[in-house]
């Protein structure tokens, strides 16, 4: 048998490993008080039906196996949630068509530009309370600057754009399109401005159109931040609460404007069942794992780069 | 070993993003008063002086005790004022942390599951039990004197009674004193009678259906001649009023023993149901859906479109106050159905103390000041503040002092007071109760009637007998699920 030849460690090697040790230490310990243990007390909890009483004994004793789970799948408040949430999800490759047309309007030399992008920015930095708010208001069937304009326009009265279950939809997507679109922009400005401008200058050569050089240079080179983008404002996607918390009365006329987290949310902190309310986030979180692990698969079939 | 990593890196991210979320929080304990409390747009000052003449006996020299509330500004005066009379005359240390109504759910859910429980802390009725189950509440018989819980009010001892079997119906132990009990009476803008040429209601005989009716028609109206009615005979928001129609017809959400949903097919339920509705739908004497998700009834009130509107005890300061409600208004029974007798909901939270304070008795003796305390009841009952957000726990109080303050216009409050005392001790012709919820695990069987989509009803889409078929499975489930929870807290 071959023994392992043994090292003397310098001193000064020794001090220089324990300080090393200490370093990694810091984001160890945090990613395992931080990350690690709330998963794996999230998935216990997931498994009991705790109501938040008698710490973590009082957990463990109300164990109820996957009883919850098998709840969660026929439970079909939660599936209407995972519809709804998936329906807003159309606002993703709206708001990714429009910033890139805006972005690539923006990326021209005109005057008050600067002044456009900033305009563009605000709701990104607005506070996503108060913007609802504000939204709301737009939508409110009597006095909604919306309305007004309908009626102003057309003389007669709007719709009830929260009241109705189809409308509410469409309400919620046009504020999500709204709030997201400065980020898309930036994102898209970046692109635009790190393609060489020679590879348009060989197209002109060649004689290309605008649209050829659209379709065969930008979009092409804009793929990674394409990709960036859809993959962020998916997991964001399947997050929305706050817009629905305030913009609507209890989620809305029939629960028509409730997401999944809305619903995670009243089963946690409205009624108090924190068992149940993980085992919601959980499959939330395989959910957002197994499409955000689809788009890493399936991106190299259409991501480019300039390599 | 790198896939694996990398594969708990990126759920660690997914997890903690989603577990960044969050938002406005809700309150445990539902203390509908205190939610719509907040409405309130009188500005009420406390004078210290108020409470000089507050007397405490006992030694608990040394002892902690932690209190968590939530409160107003003007009630944490009042209890702060009852705390430094408190620790000066008995010698006790007191923590006092108080919070908003929105957050007092959560952070005492997270108390209990760090197992840091203050010693006084609010629960509602409808959470004793579950506080008890999970042995949270300590029984206070032999902490307070019997002639204190007499001179309360017979509603509100009995709602805070466990007997491990059914909460609130006056049998066994007491497990907290109110801070106080609020009735949801009906109000009536006099202005709008006087202009209409309309008599007003009469307090010993509240309307039935059909008078109600024809009145709320006289009082609804297009007074500036547009072509849209801008006057409307009353307003309702259905979580809060419904229950008004429903109990006065006979009608109630659950059977006997709170363990299934009756609506489908109750003829008193829904024909209550369809009578509310039909005031919006086919009477057309409250703002319709749409107008009401533009302007609630509670802002239309106050502006002056409406003609009856609901008056909980929390509102009189407000509808006192010229600058919020600058009409001559007073107070009147809901409209009578099939029982003949006027019905609305009772409201309470109440002051406990954990079973695992260390200091029982003096946390049960400073929950006795806070809950009945003279000199503190007349300051939250309006006497010294000129607004009122209160009826006086104290019984003997409330019929004699309180009253005469009112007849003599110490304490302002719309006409008829009296229709607030039937409601709280009930007569022949006003019965006040604690709703259903209140003697369930959780909420969330109602939670469905909400969100099940009763406004097709109102709008006259469909009937409310369709709508209680529809969503009766939906409710019954929620049921079920809250008396399993409930087993599972008894275990």
């Amino acid at each position: 048998m071959n023994k392992k030849p043994k090292f003397k460690m310098s001193a000064m090697a020794k001090r220089e490993e324990r300080w090393g040790l200490i370093f990694v230490a810091a984001p160890a310990i945090g990613f395992v008080l931080f990350m690690a243990w709330p998963i794996i007390f999230a998935i216990l909890t997931s498994l009991t039906k705790w109501n938040g009483s008698k710490g973590f004994a009082g957990m463990m004793s109300k164990y109820c196996g996957l009883d919850n789970y098998v709840k969660l799948f026929q439970d079909t408040k939660f599936w209407k949630t995972v519809l709804t949430t998936v329906i807003y999800l159309i606002g993703i490759p709206v708001g990714m068509i429009l910033g890139l047309i805006l972005a690539m309007g923006m990326n021209r030399k005109i005057p008050g530009v600067r002044v456009l992008r900033t305009m563009y920015y605000v709701p990104v930095i607005s506070s996503l309370v108060a913007v609802s708010i504000l939204w709301a208001w737009v939508y409110n069937y009597d006095y909604g600057l919306l309305n007004v304009i309908i009626k102003t326009l057309t003389g007669h009265h709007g719709p009830n754009w929260l009241g109705d279950e189809i409308l509410i939809k469409v309400s919620m997507i046009i504020f999500m399109v709204w709030k997201g679109l400065g980020t898309s922009i930036i994102l898209y400005l970046a692109g635009l401005q790190n393609i060489p401008r020679s590879y348009y200058e060989a197209a002109m050569v060649d004689g290309a159109n605008g649209w050829q050089k659209f379709k065969n240079i930008t979009l092409p080179l804009l793929s990674p931040v394409t990709f960036y983008i859809l993959v962020t404002t998916l997991i964001g996607g399947f997050q929305v609460f706050v817009e629905v918390q305030v913009m609507t009365n209890k989620g809305g006329i029939g629960y028509s404007a409730a997401t999944i987290v809305y619903y995670l949310y009243e089963k946690a902190f409205e009624s108090y069942q924190l068992g149940y309310a993980s085992a919601i986030s959980l499959v939330l979180a395989v959910i957002v794992f197994i499409i955000t692990a689809l788009n890493f698969k399936v991106q190299k079939h259409w991501v480019k780069t300039i390599d | 070993m790198k896939k694996v990593l990398s594969l708990l890196l990126v759920a660690a991210m997914v997890i903690g993003i989603l577990a960044a979320c969050g938002g406005k929080e809700a309150a445990e304990t539902p203390a509908e008063e205190n939610k719509q409390e907040e409405t309130v747009g009188a500005k009420i000052e406390v004078k210290e002086e108020a409470l000089n003449d507050v007397k405490v006996e006992g030694d608990f020299a040394g002892q902690d005790i932690r209190v968590f509330i939530f409160a107003q500004e003007h009630e944490k005066t009042v209890y702060q004022s009852l705390i430094d009379k408190f620790t000066a005359q008995t010698g006790a240390n007191v923590t006092f942390e108080v919070t908003t109504s929105d957050e007092y759910g959560q952070k005492l859910l997270a108390y209990k599951a760090a197992e840091d429980m203050p010693d006084v802390f609010y629960v509602g009725p409808e959470a004793v039990a579950a506080n008890v189950n999970d042995g949270y509440l300590l029984p206070l018989d032999d902490y307070v004197d019997a002639a204190v819980v007499n001179n309360l009010w017979g509603t509100v001892a009995s709602a805070y009674r466990y007997d491990g079997k059914t909460a609130g119906n006056g049998q066994g132990s007491l497990y907290a004193l109110p801070k106080d009990l609020s009735t949801f009476a009906f109000a009536y803008n006099k202005d709008i009678f006087d202009a209409a040429g309309v008599a007003y209601p009469d307090p010993a005989n509240p309307y039935t259906w059909d008078e109600f009716v024809e009145v709320c028609k006289k009082l609804t109206i297009d007074k500036d001649g547009d072509g849209e009615i801008d006057q409307w005979g009353c307003a309702n928001a259905l979580q809060w009023a419904l229950d008004a129609f429903i109990y006065t017809n006979g009608g109630h959400f659950l059977n006997e023993d709170y363990t299934k949903v009756v609506i489908d097919g109750q003829p008193e339920f829904v024909d209550a149901f369809q009578f509310f509705a039909d005031l919006t739908c086919k009477y057309g004497v409250t703002p319709t859906v749409e107008q009401d998700t533009a302007l609630g009834g509670y802002q239309r009130w106050l502006d002056g479109q409406i003609g009856f509107y609901a008056c909980g005890t929390w509102d009189v300061g407000a509808f006192m106050d010229k600058n919020t409600f600058p009409y001559q208004w007073g107070l009147c029974g809901w409209p009578t159905g099939k029982t003949g007798v006027s019905m609305t909901r009772n409201g309470s939270v109440g002051f406990a103390v954990s079973k695992d304070s260390k200091v029982p008795e003096a946390a049960a003796k400073l929950i006795t000041l806070f809950s009945t305390d003279l000199e503190g009841q007349r300051v939250l009952s309006g006497e010294t503040t000129g607004a009122s957000l209160q009826i006086p726990n104290i019984m003997d109080y409330a019929k004699g002092d309180f009253k005469a303050k009112i007849a003599d216009g110490t304490i302002p409050y719309g006409d008829n007071v009296d229709v607030i005392f039937n409601y709280i001790e009930g007569t022949d012709k006003y019965r006040g109760l604690f709703v259903e919820t209140n003697y369930t695990y959780n909420a969330d069987w109602w939670s469905e009637f909400l969100s099940g989509g009763y406004e097709y009803v109102l709008k006259g889409e469909k009937t409310a007998a369709e709508y209680c078929h529809e969503v009766q499975p939906a409710m019954q489930a929620a049921l079920d699920n809250a008396i399993e929870l409930q087993k599972a807290a008894e275990n």
